[in-house]
C-alpha cells in the first residue's frame, strides 16, 4: 500500500538493475584490465589536468579503485561518470564537460562512433580469447579452405583477432581480417589496440601497394580490405563476440553476408539464426509508416558522435522538402511514456549511434525509425536497394551513401499508401509553397487558414482545455485541498508514515 | 452490328431518356456472356467480332482460357424501337418522344462469388439489370445475392429464363414440368424482390412477370429469346384480342380448350402457354432434332423462316439453331425488352439521388443528379479502374451522374475519406482525355454528358479504387460502394529476387487499383499481404501481380485466414493497472457485446456518427442495454468505427475528461492487436469502472495514460475468457443426387456441417448447404469434384465470424496452436503475455 501513489525511495536504492550482479575484479589483475599505466602515460604525455573515466554500468564497481589508482598516478583530477544519458558505447562528452574535464577515458564496450569536442582515450578491457578453441571451432563450422570470409570481433576481443587470423591465413587461402577503426577526430585520440593496428595497417598498405584494386571497406569503425573483383555479397562473416547490439547492427549493415560467431564466454560457435531478411522486413514497415506520417519528431539519442547536429538539420530539411512538420526533442533515454506524451507526433526519428539507433519499437505507441528509414520516406530518390545503413553520418553530404534529395516537380504527386489503403501526398503541398501570409477571408473568419498539422489534431481532441461552464456549477463553500507534494500527498495513505509530517 | 462514328454516339447520348444503363447479373454459369455475345451481334457499336462463341466481353486471355468471366465490361448498343412498340415505352414529361433509337449501355459482370464486387461497381453505374436465370437450376444463392444488391442499390430488374435448349434438348422436360418451373422461377425472383423492396417504394412495382413482358425465355447459345409480347403479337391480331389482354391469356392458370378460356383446367382445356407457346416451340425442336425433313420444311414455311441455300443443307442441332434464331431472334426480343422496361437516367436519377449522395438533398448537386440535368455541375462517381496498355496507368470508369465531363476540364477529385470543407483526400486537376469503352476498344470523345458510362484518363493517379468527380465547390461524396464479400483469404507475398521489393510494392498499388475488392497492405512484421474474397480471387490476383503490375517472379506463402480476438465472458475481476509513475490507475472490465451488436456495427446500422440519444434508444430496446450507459459510449475501435466499444461505468471521477483523448487512443490500440495475437478483437465491450488520477496535470499526461489503458484492456480480455473468432464460408453446391456422399464425407473431414439440402423440384439436382470454416476451404474445391467425380461445384461465400471452441491459453487447443501459429508468422515473442504483465496489485 505504502508505493500506491509514490514510488517509496527505498524502492529506488533497491531496485535491481538489469545486469548480471558485476564481480569485482581483483586487485592484481585491475592494472593490466583496464591498462592503467598506458593510461597514465596519455594523462601525462599530454598534460591533462581534469580527466573523466566513463564507465559502463558492468565496470562500475571497479571504478573507484581505477580513479584512485589514476589520481595517484598521473596527480591529475579524476572525475568518474556513470549512468550515461544514451549508450554506455558512447563517449558521453556533455558529462565530461559538467566537469569541465580535458580528457575522456572510454572503459570498456565502444561503438566507435567518432566524437567532436574531447580527446578521448578507449580502454576496451579486452578479454582473452581461448584461441586454440576457436580456430578449431572455425575449422569445424567452416570446413571449405577456399571460402571467403572475412573476421571481425567485438571490440573486447580484438586483441586476439590478430592471432586467430594469423593462425587460420596458413589453410585458409581467402580469409580477410578486419582492423578496429579508432576514431581519428583532429584531437589526439589513442586505443590500446594501436600498436597492433599500427602493423595491421602497414600489412595493409603494403597490399594496397601491391595491388590498387583492392577495395578497402571501412564501415561500423571496421576497416577491412577485400581482393579485386571480389564482391563482398560472396563473404561470410566469422564474427567474434557475444551476442550484442554490436552483432545486430552488423548484421543488418551486411545483410546479404552469412554470419558466423564465436562466443569466447560460452565458447561456443554457430550459424547466426537471426532472420536479417525477416528483420530487414520489419524495417521496410517502418519506412512506410513514416511515409504515412505528417508530423515527425526528431529524437536526439546522442550528444557525443560528432555531426549528430547536421543529421538533425538535415533532417529537418528533408522532412520540411517532403511536406511534413517536424519538432526536435531532447529527452535523454527513451521510454515508452515519454513519447506517448506526444500524441501529435506520426512518427519518432532516433538520432543516435549505430549500435543504438535499431530500437524495437513495438511497444511504443508511435514507431521510432533510424534517419535512413526517414530518408528513404522522404526522399523518392533514394529506392529501398535491401542495403542498409545504421550510421547516420554515412547518409550526410560527401559521404558514400549519400542521395541528394529529389526535387518536387511543384506538382501533386501521389501514391498509394499500403497501410491505410488510401491516398497519399508525396512531396511539398501547394498551400505551404504560397507563404504563411495568410489572409482570412472574412467569411471563415472561424474557421483556421492554414493547414496546421498540429493545430489541427489539437483540434480534433475532445477535452480542449478548462471550461468555464458559468451557471452549470453548483456554488459550494470552499474546502481544504491536498498539501505536499504530487507524489505524494498529506493525507495519502503511507505518505505521512515514515517521512516526516506535514507541517500543519 | 452497327456503324457509328464518334459524332454519331455522342448525338445520342444527348438525348437521355433514350439512354439505358443496364448490367447483365446472374450466377455463375447461367450464361451472361454468352447471351450479352447475342446482342452485341445485333446491336453492338463499333464491333467487328464474330458473335455466337466468343464471348465478347470476356477481354482477358485467362477469361476465355477459363470460360469465366472474370472482370466486368461496359459495350455500347444502339437499338432503333418499331413505330409500334415506342407506345409501350413508359413516357417521361409531357412532349412526346418521337426518337426511336435508343443507345444501351451494357456491362457484362461475372458471375463467380469471388468477383461479386464487380458486379457491385457494374450495378453502381447502371439503372436496369438482366438478371439471368438458368431455367433448370432455377434461382441459386449468387442469384440472391447480386438481385439483393441491385435492389438495395434501386436497380430495376428483368429476367431472362436462359438455357431453354438444355431443358428441351437434354432433359427433356414436358410442357408442364417446363411451365412449372419458369413459374416457379418467377415465384422464387419475386419473393426476393418483394423482401427487400416495397411495392409503394420509390421505383414502383418492380416485380417481374412474364405478362408485362418483363420476362424473357430462351437459349442464349442458340441465340433465340422471345417475351409474351412476341407471342402476345401474333395472336392478338387472329383472336382479334388487344395485345396486354392476349399476354395476360398467355401466362398463369389461363386455360384455352379450343374456343373458350377458362381459369380453370377443365377437360379438354390446355394451358395458354403451353399451347401457344410452347407447343411450336417443341413442335419445331421435335421436327428438327428427329431429322424429320417434310415437317420441318412445312413449319418453317409457316413460321415464315427463310434459310438461305447454305443453311438448307444443314440439320439436326445446327438447323435448330439457325432455324430458331431466325424465328426468335434474341436480340430483338431482348432490346426490346430492355428499352421497354428498363428506366432511362432521367427516371432512374430521381429516385437514386437520396442513396447515391451524401450531401444535402437540396444542394446544387442534389438537384443536378435528381433531374439529370447536363448543365448542372458535375458530379461523376468512378466506380472502377481498368488497366491500359500503358503499363501501371488505370482508365477511370464510372458514370456521369450530373452534368458534363470532357476533355481538359478541371475538376475536384475526391476519395472515400474526403470531408467537405478539409482538404484530405481531394486534388484539383484537369482531366486528361475522355473516352468511350466499348469491350477491348476504346475510342477518344471530347465530352459525355450526364446519365452515360465513361472512361477517363489522368485521374487514377488520384483515386486508389473509387472516388467522386466533382465542379462544385460545395460538393459532398458520392456514397461508396458496399460489397456484399469481404476480404478474408490473405496470402503473403515475397519477391523472389529481394531486391526485386521496390517493383513488388510498386505491382501492390497498382493491383490494388485495378481491383475493386483486393486489400494489398503491408503488416507490421513486414510482410505483404493480399487478401481477396476466396481462392479463386486470390489466384486471378496474384497472377497479374506476377505478369503484369509487378512482373517479378513472386513466393507466396499458403493462403492464410484472418482471425478475430473476442471474449467469451464477463471479466472475473476487475482489473486494476497502473501508470509507470504510479500516480494513476485505471479500473476496467470486459464483457462479450450482446450478439448482433457487432453485425449492426459491420452493417452500418450502428455508427460513431449515430445520435448519442437514438443510438442509446435502440441499444436499450433492440439490446437490453442500460440507457445510461448506452450514451456514455466513448468510441468504437479498431480505426474508430470497429465492432468494440469503450463504455464510460464511472461516476463522479474527477478531471475524466482530460484523459478521454489518450484512454480512447489506447482502446484504438488494443483493440486493433488484441493481446492473444495482435488480432482485431471483435465483440468485446471494455468499461472503465473507475479511474483514480493524480491531481496535477502534468503527471497524467498521455505518456502515462495511453500505455496503461492499453495494458489495462489486455488484463481485461484476459480475465474474460478470451476466445479466437474464425471466419466461415456459406457454401451452395449443386450436384447429382448420387452425388451428395461425396460432398457430405468432403464437408465432415473439413469440419463443415450441412444445414439445408433441397431437391431442385423437377430436376435429379440437389442444392446443399453448408456452413465451412474458410481455413478448411482450401483445395476444397477440387477436394469436392474429385470426391463427386466433377459433378459437384462449390460456391462459398463469407457469412459469418463463429468461435473456435476451446482456450487458446492452452496450446494443445484447436486456437491454441492458431495463435501460436500467428504469433510465430508476426514474429512475436512465443506464448500469450501472462497477465501480471498487465494487471497491477493495489
Amino acid at each position: 500500500m505504502a508505493v500506491a501513489f509514490s514510488t517509496d525511495s527505498s524502492e529506488v536504492i533497491n531496485r535491481s538493475l538489469g545486469i548480471s550482479p558485476p564481480s569485482r575484479t581483483s586487485h592484481e589483475s585491475v592494472e593490466a584490465l583496464y591498462e592503467i599505466p598506458r593510461c597514465v602515460q596519455w594523462v601525462k604525455k599530454h598534460g591533462f589536468h581534469k580527466v573523466a573515466l566513463q564507465f559502463p554500468d558492468s565496470l562500475l564497481v571497479d571504478s573507484t579503485e581505477v580513479a584512485l589508482k589514476m589520481e595517484k598516478e598521473t596527480g591529475a583530477k579524476v572525475y568518474i561518470l556513470g549512468d550515461t544519458s544514451y549508450g554506455s558505447c558512447c563517449v558521453d562528452e556533455v558529462a565530461a564537460q559538467h566537469v569541465n574535464a580535458d580528457c575522456i577515458v572510454h572503459y570498456g564496450q565502444s561503438c566507435l562512433s567518432p566524437t567532436s569536442h574531447l580527446p578521448v582515450l578507449y580502454v576496451f578491457c579486452c578479454q582473452p580469447v581461448d584461441v586454440e578453441h576457436c580456430v578449431q571451432s572455425f575449422r569445424k563450422l567452416i570446413p571449405d579452405q577456399n571460402a571467403r570470409v572475412i573476421i571481425m570481433s567485438d571490440v573486447t576481443y580484438s586483441a586476439s583477432i590478430n592471432d586467430i587470423s594469423s593462425r587460420l591465413s596458413q589453410e585458409y587461402a581467402c580469409l580477410v581480417t578486419s582492423s578496429l577503426n579508432i576514431p581519428d577526430s583532429n584531437l589526439d585520440t589513442e586505443s590500446s589496440t594501436q600498436k597492433s593496428e599500427q602493423d595491421t595497417d602497414s600489412t595493409s598498405t603494403t597490399q594496397d601497394s601491391l595491388d590498387q584494386d583492392n577495395q578497402v571497406i571501412c564501415r561500423f569503425g571496421r576497416t577491412f580490405c577485400l581482393q579485386a573483383d571480389t564482391e563482398l555479397d560472396s563473404y561470410s562473416i566469422f564474427y567474434i563476440g557475444k551476442e550484442s547490439l554490436t552483432l545486430t547492427n552488423l548484421m543488418m549493415g551486411y545483410n546479404r553476408c552469412m554470419f558466423y560467431s564465436y562466443n569466447p564466454d560460452g565458447r561456443n560457435c554457430r550459424k547466426e539464426t537471426l532472420n536479417v531478411n525477416k528483420a530487414l522486413m520489419k524495417r521496410y514497415y517502418m519506412v512506410e509508416k513514416a511515409k504515412e506520417a505528417n508530423v515527425v519528431g526528431i529524437v536526439a539519442g546522442t550528444l557525443g558522435v560528432s555531426d549528430y547536429l547536421t543529421v538533425i538539420n538535415n533532417l529537418k530539411e528533408i522532412v520540411k522538402k517532403a511536406g511534413k512538420k517536424s519538432y526536435t526533442f531532447v529527452m535523454g533515454k527513451l521510454n515508452v511514456p515519454k513519447l506517448a506524451n506526444f500524441m501529435e507526433i506520426d512518427v519518432f526519428v532516433l538520432v543516435a549511434c549505430s549500435e543504438n539507433t535499431l530500437i524495437d519499437s513495438s511497444e511504443f505507441y508511435r514507431p521510432v525509425v533510424t534517419p535512413f528509414e526517414m530518408e528513404l520516406a522522404c526522399n523518392s530518390c533514394r529506392e529501398w536497394t535491401g542495403e542498409y545503413i545504421t550510421d547516420f553520418r554515412e547518409l550526410l553530404p560527401g559521404a558514400p551513401s549519400h542521395v541528394p534529395m529529389s526535387e518536387g516537380t511543384g506538382e501533386d504527386e501521389t501514391d498509394v499508401s499500403l497501410i491505410s489503403g488510401g491516398m497519399r501526398r508525396v512531396g511539398l503541398r501547394e498551400e505551404q509553397t504560397t507563404g504563411s501570409t495568410a489572409v482570412v477571408k472574412r467569411d471563415d473568419v472561424l474557421t483556421v487558414a492554414e493547414v496546421n498539422s498540429g493545430a489541427s489534431f489539437l483540434q480534433s481532441l475532445s477535452w480542449q482545455g478548462l471550461e468555464q461552464k458559468l451557471g452549470e456549477t453548483d456554488v459550494t463553500t470552499a474546502v481544504e485541498g491536498r498539501t505536499g507534494i504530487a507524489a505524494g500527498y498529506t493525507h495519502e495513505p503511507g505518505a505521512g508514515g515514515d517521512k516526516e509530517g506535514p507541517q500543519a | 452490328m452497327v456503324n457509328f462514328t464518334v459524332d454519331e454516339i455522342r448525338n445520342v447520348m444527348d438525348k437521355k431518356k433514350n439512354i439505358r444503363n443496364m448490367s447483365v447479373i446472374a450466377h455463375v454459369d447461367h450464361g451472361k456472356s454468352t447471351l450479352t455475345d447475342s446482342l452485341v451481334s445485333k446491336a453492338g457499336i463499333i464491333a467487328s467480332q464474330k458473335a455466337g462463341e466468343t464471348r465478347f466481353t470476356d477481354t482477358r486471355k485467362d477469361e476465355q482460357e477459363r470460360c469465366i468471366t472474370i472482370k466486368s465490361t461496359a459495350i455500347s448498343l444502339f437499338y432503333e424501337l418499331d413505330q409500334k412498340d415506342m407506345a409501350f415505352v413508359p413516357k417521361e414529361g409531357k412532349e412526346s418522344d418521337t426518337e426511336r433509337g435508343f443507345l444501351i449501355n451494357l456491362i457484362d459482370s461475372p458471375g463467380h462469388v469471388d468477383f461479386s464486387s464487380e458486379v457491385t461497381a457494374a450495378l453502381r453505374v447502371t439503372d436496369g439489370a438482366l438478371v439471368v436465370v438458368d431455367c433448370v437450376s432455377g434461382v441459386c444463392v449468387q442469384t440472391e445475392t447480386v438481385l439483393r444488391q441491385a435492389i438495395s442499390e434501386r436497380i430495376k430488374p428483368v429476367l431472362f429464363m436462359n438455357k431453354m435448349d438444355r431443358a428441351l434438348l437434354e432433359l427433356q422436360l414436358d410442357m408442364e414440368d417446363l411451365y412449372q418451373n419458369f413459374s416457379r422461377t418467377v415465384e422464387n425472383v419475386n419473393v426476393i424482390v418483394a423482401t427487400y423492396a416495397d411495392e409503394d417504394g420509390p421505383m414502383g412495382n418492380i416485380m417481374v412477370s412474364p405478362e408485362r413482358g418483363t420476362v424473357g425465355f430462351g437459349s442464349g447459345l442458340h441465340g433465340w429469346a422471345f417475351t409474351l409480347k412476341q407471342f402476345g403479337e401474333l395472336y392478338s391480331n387472329k383472336f382479334k384480342i388487344e395485345l396486354p389482354k392476349m399476354m395476360k391469356r398467355l401466362w398463369g392458370d389461363q386455360f384455352f380448350n379450343g374456343k373458350k378460356w377458362s381459369k380453370t383446367q377443365g377437360e379438354d382445356y390446355v394451358r395458354g402457354f403451353n399451347k401457344f407457346i410452347l407447343d411450336p416451340i417443341y413442335k419445331v425442336f421435335d421436327a428438327i432434332m428427329n431429322f424429320k425433313n417434310d415437317e420441318t420444311t412445312k413449319l418453317l414455311e409457316k413460321l415464315e423462316v427463310k434459310l438461305t441455300s447454305d443453311e438448307k443443307g444443314l440439320e439436326g442441332k445446327p438447323l435448330l439453331k439457325v432455324a430458331m434464331r431466325k424465328w426468335l431472334p434474341a436480340g430483338e426480343a431482348l432490346l426490346q425488352m430492355i428499352c421497354t422496361h428498363l428506366p432511362s437516367p432521367v427516371t432512374a436519377q430521381r429516385y437514386r439521388m437520396e442513396l447515391l449522395y451524401e450531401g444535402p438533398h437540396d444542394d446544387e448537386a442534389a438537384l443536378g443528379i435528381k433531374n439529370c440535368n447536363a448543365d448542372g455541375p458535375l458530379m461523376m462517381y468512378v466506380s472502377k479502374m481498368v488497366p491500359t496498355t500503358d503499363k501501371g496507368r488505370f482508365y477511370a470508369f464510372g458514370r456521369v451522374f450530373s452534368g458534363t465531363v470532357g476533355t481538359g476540364q478541371k475538376v475536384r477529385i475526391m476519395g472515400p475519406n474526403f470531408i467537405p470543407g478539409k482538404k484530405e483526400d481531394l486534388y484539383v486537376k484537369p482531366i486528361q482525355r475522355t473516352i468511350l469503352m466499348m469491350g477491348r476498344y476504346i475510342e477518344p470523345i471530347e465530352d459525355v454528358p450526364c446519365g452515360n458510362i465513361v472512361g477517363l484518363v489522368g485521374v487514377d493517379q488520384f483515386l486508389v479504387k473509387t472516388g467522386t468527380l466533382t465542379t462544385f465547390e460545395g460538393a459532398h461524396n458520392l456514397r461508396v460502394m458496399k460489397f456484399s464479400v469481404s476480404p478474408v483469404v490473405r496470402v503473403a507475398v515475397e519477391a523472389k529476387n529481394p531486391s526485386d521489393l521496390p517493383k513488388l510494392v510498386e505491382g501492390l498499388k497498382r493491383l490494388s487499383k485495378s481491383d475493386p475488392m483486393v486489400q494489398c497492405i503491408i503488416e507490421e512484421s513486414g510482410e505483404h499481404i493480399v487478401a481477396g474474397a476466396g481462392e479463386l480471387h486470390l489466384e486471378i490476383c496474384l497472377k497479374d501481380l506476377e505478369e503484369d503490375h509487378a512482373g517479378i517472379p513472386i513466393k507466396k506463402s499458403d493462403p492464410v485466414v484472418s482471425y478475430r480476438e473476442t471474449v467469451e465472458e464477463m471479466s472475473e475481476i476487475t482489473c486494476l493497472s497502473k501508470s509507470p509513475n504510479k500516480h494513476n490507475r485505471l479500473f476496467m472490465k470486459c464483457q462479450p457485446t450482446t450478439e448482433g451488436i457487432a453485425e449492426d456495427i459491420d452493417r452500418g446500422d450502428i455508427t460513431p456518427r449515430d445520435d448519442v440519444k437514438t443510438r442509446a434508444r435502440k441499444l436499450a430496446d433492440e439490446y437490453g442495454w442500460d440507457v445510461t450507459e448506452a450514451r456514455k459510449i466513448w468510441c468504437f475501435g479498431p480505426d474508430t468505427n470497429g465492432p468494440n466499444m469503450l463504455v464510460d461505468c464511472t461516476k463522479g471521477v474527477q478531471y475524466l475528461n482530460e484523459i478521454k483523448d489518450s484512454v480512447i487512443a489506447g482502446f484504438q490500440w488494443a483493440s486493433k492487436e488484441g493481446v492473444l495475437c495482435e488480432e482485431n478483437m471483435r465483440a468485446v465491450r471494455f468499461d472503465i469502472h473507475d479511474v483514480t488520477l493524480h491531481a496535477d496535470a502534468i503527471h497524467r499526461g498521455g505518456g502515462q495514460i495511453i500505455p496503461t489503458a492499453r495494458r489495462c484492456l489486455y488484463a481485461c480480455q484476459l480475465t474474460a475468457k478470451p476466445r479466437i473468432l474464425e471466419p466461415i464460408y456459406q457454401v451452395e453446391i449443386q450436384c447429382p443426387q448420387d452425388s451428395t456422399g461425396g460432398i457430405y464425407g468432403c464437408l465432415n473431414q473439413r469440419r463443415g456441417h450441412v444445414y439445408e439440402e433441397n431437391q431442385i423440384i423437377g430436376t435429379p439436382t440437389v442444392v446443399v448447404k453448408a456452413y465451412l470454416p474458410v481455413n478448411e476451404s482450401f483445395g476444397f474445391t477440387a477436394d469436392l469434384r474429385s470426391k463427386t467425380g466433377g459433378k459437384a461445384f462449390p460456391q462459398c461465400v463469407f457469412d459469418h465470424w463463429k468461435v473456435l471452441s476451446g482456450d487458446p491459453t492452452d496450446e494443445e487447443t484447436k486456437p491454441g496452436i492458431v495463435v501460436r501459429d500467428i504469433r510465430k508468422r508476426k514474429g512475436l515473442k512465443e506464448g500469450i503475455p501472462p497477465l501480471d504483465k498487465y494487471l497491477d496489485k493495489l
